[in-house]
């Protein structure tokens, strides 16, 4: 990973994209287990605007990646409402894109033609496609990888490779499950600035699932935190910081703090450690 | 490079060991020579077969039956593999027979076939269709069901076209398998296609043995033997260079 291009600091008003605009409304989701419904998600609330960036995190189980999995159109079993751009969501669409935890790239393909296959049913002319799909994987910096085979890549080239293919179609909402989850921690880091300039340069409305609250907060302007059985909204934690982002930033560790609290269930105060001795912490 | 002709040369050690030790054998006139041939006799033999034409018109017939028999053998057991891996009427109907059929040794058919179909050139390829089916069936359909379902959620995400979809994706995915499949098809359906023109046939590889049995010429039987082997040594070798050549990308 090469040096970071030149950022615009985000203007909020000025560059703000029209479109991208999702709304979940009453959301829920129940799976049938051996004739006995099982809710896994229950009433979900959300209105996320064009070109925002949302994070979720939530105990594992919570019904994340089925939330995903409604929204990207792969499920649509479901009671409520999902809409982007006011349109009711029926199906898959080539403007929404989504990254598995797994990067799902076909082994036969080279990278090329991996990112190539999103473009296969897109209205962007035959003679334009190599274009795009060389600029796609200039944006993740694989440039040279192209006739590479994803044996050949590293686990992070890979989910890079699987971010550009989400990309290629240029969608206006994109959806990321735990995306960076299988990555070691260096190269998470490293990702994680990268989706952080990627996003920057796009600005399409995205959600990511992470089960990592310092990812959450670093990437995103809303961190959504779910609670389980069934899968609710628990709170929302508003990220008021410019993008790029200084990781050491105090108010992300505050607000880690926070929502690490949240997740792992409020202190119990028979459970503190007392030290009389000591000034009161 | 030097260690791939190395292993070649170990390779080639045993069977230059064994045709060593025969060669000692039957020259220390222990055995009646008409028993044990010498190598060097057989050699002269396939040199003659070779010479006057005898060997290449049976191996041309078998080879030929072997053509069609695995042709429509293997186009079968593809066609059915695949019907029961997508189709879940189909499998009900058909799933337990198939997998109750498998199990019969092919060998087991002949008499049945024989009934049927007399001791003709259909007969032959019937056998050698039957015999690649089962191994190219079972392939298809485990090559089929294997495809995991995060791939056809990949297709499905981003609209593949059907077309592109069966091309791209879903053979890509089951040439492996049925690779495999078609090569162990193969090298089954040579050796149940001589077993059946020892046992009934006027002419074919395993018929030329047969005939030299009861002329009593076992340098022609195990001249038929020696080819044989090498044929369905080659046809095995022949299809794994293709493998490789084509799933190269799963090689890390
Ligand atoms: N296809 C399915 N059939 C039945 N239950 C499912 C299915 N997919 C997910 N679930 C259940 O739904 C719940 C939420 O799953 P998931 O969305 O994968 O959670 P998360 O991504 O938050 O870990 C889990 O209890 C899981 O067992
Ligand atoms: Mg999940």
């Amino acid at each position: 990973m090469t040096a970071q291009p030149r950022i615009q600091p985000q203007s909020a008003a000025t560059d703000a994209p029209a479109s991208g605009a999702l709304t979940l409304s009453a959301l829920s989701k129940r799976f049938a287990i051996e004739g006995r419904a099982l809710p896994v998600l229950d009433g979900i609330d959300l209105s996320v605007r064009p070109g925002e960036f949302v994070s979720i995190v939530g105990a594992s189980g919570c019904g994340k990646s089925t939330l995903l999995r409604l929204i990207v159109g792969l499920d649509t079993d479901y009671s409520g409402e999902i809409r982007l751009d006011g349109k009711r969501i029926t199906g898959t669409s080539l403007d929404r894109g989504i990254v598995f935890q797994d990067h799902r790239l076909f082994p036969w393909m080279t990278l090329e033609e991996n990112i190539g296959l999103a473009l296969l049913n897109s209205e962007i002319p035959k003679e334009q496609r190599a274009r795009i799909v060389c600029e796609h994987i200039a944006l993740v910096n694989l440039t040279g990888f192209e006739k590479a085979y994803p044996h050949q890549l590293s686990g992070g080239m890979a989910q890079r490779a699987a971010i550009a293919r989400a990309l290629v179609t240029e969608p206006t909402l994109l959806l990321l499950d735990e995306p960076l989850g299988a990555l070691d921690a260096l190269t998470r880091v490293h990702v994680q600035t990268e989706l952080q300039r990627i996003w920057m340069r796009q600005r399409s409305t995205v959600l990511m699932v992470t089960h990592d609250v310092e990812e959450a907060l670093y990437l995103g302007d809303r961190v959504i935190v779910m609670a389980p059985n069934p899968g609710r909204i628990r709170r929302i934690v508003d990220v008021d910081l410019p993008h790029p982002r200084d990781r050491s930033s105090p108010v992300l560790h505050r607000l880690r703090d926070e929502i690490l609290a949240e997740l792992t269930g409020a202190p119990d105060p028979e459970n503190l450690v007392r030290f009389p001795a000591q000034e009161p912490r | 490079m030097s260690a791939r002709v190395i292993a070649f040369g170990t390779a080639l050690l045993p069977p230059l060991l064994l045709v060593g030790a025969w060669q000692i054998a039957s020259s220390t006139g222990l055995f009646p020579p008409q028993i044990l041939v010498s190598p060097a006799d057989v050699a002269g033999t396939i040199a003659e077969l070779v010479r006057n034409g005898e060997l290449g018109s049976h191996l041309g017939d078998s080879l030929f039956r072997l053509f069609w028999g695995f042709g429509i053998g293997a186009l079968a057991g593809l066609a059915f593999g695949t019907a029961l891996a997508l189709s879940r009427l189909f499998e009900a109907l058909f799933q337990p027979l198939f997998q109750a059929a498998r199990q019969v040794p092919i060998l087991a058919f002949i008499p049945m076939l024989v009934l049927l179909l007399g001791i003709e050139e259909g007969f032959k390829i019937t056998v050698v269709a039957v015999a690649a089916f089962f191994p190219v069936a079972l392939a298809t359909f485990d090559g089929v069901r294997g495809i995991p379902k995060g791939w056809l959620e990949v297709a499905r995400v981003y609209r593949t076209p059907f077309p592109s979809l069966l091309v791209r994706i879903l053979i890509p995915a089951t040439v492996p398998p049925v690779l495999t499949g078609l090569r162990l098809g193969l090298t089954r359906a040579w050796l149940v296609l001589v077993a059946a023109e020892l046992l009934a046939a006027d002419n074919g590889i395993g018929q030329m043995m047969e005939m030299g049995r009861q002329l009593f010429r076992i340098d022609v039987v195990l001249a038929g033997v020696i080819v044989s082997g090498l044929i369905g040594f080659a046809l095995d070798r022949g299809v794994k260079l293709f493998e490789r050549r084509y799933t190269r990308w799963r090689v890390a």
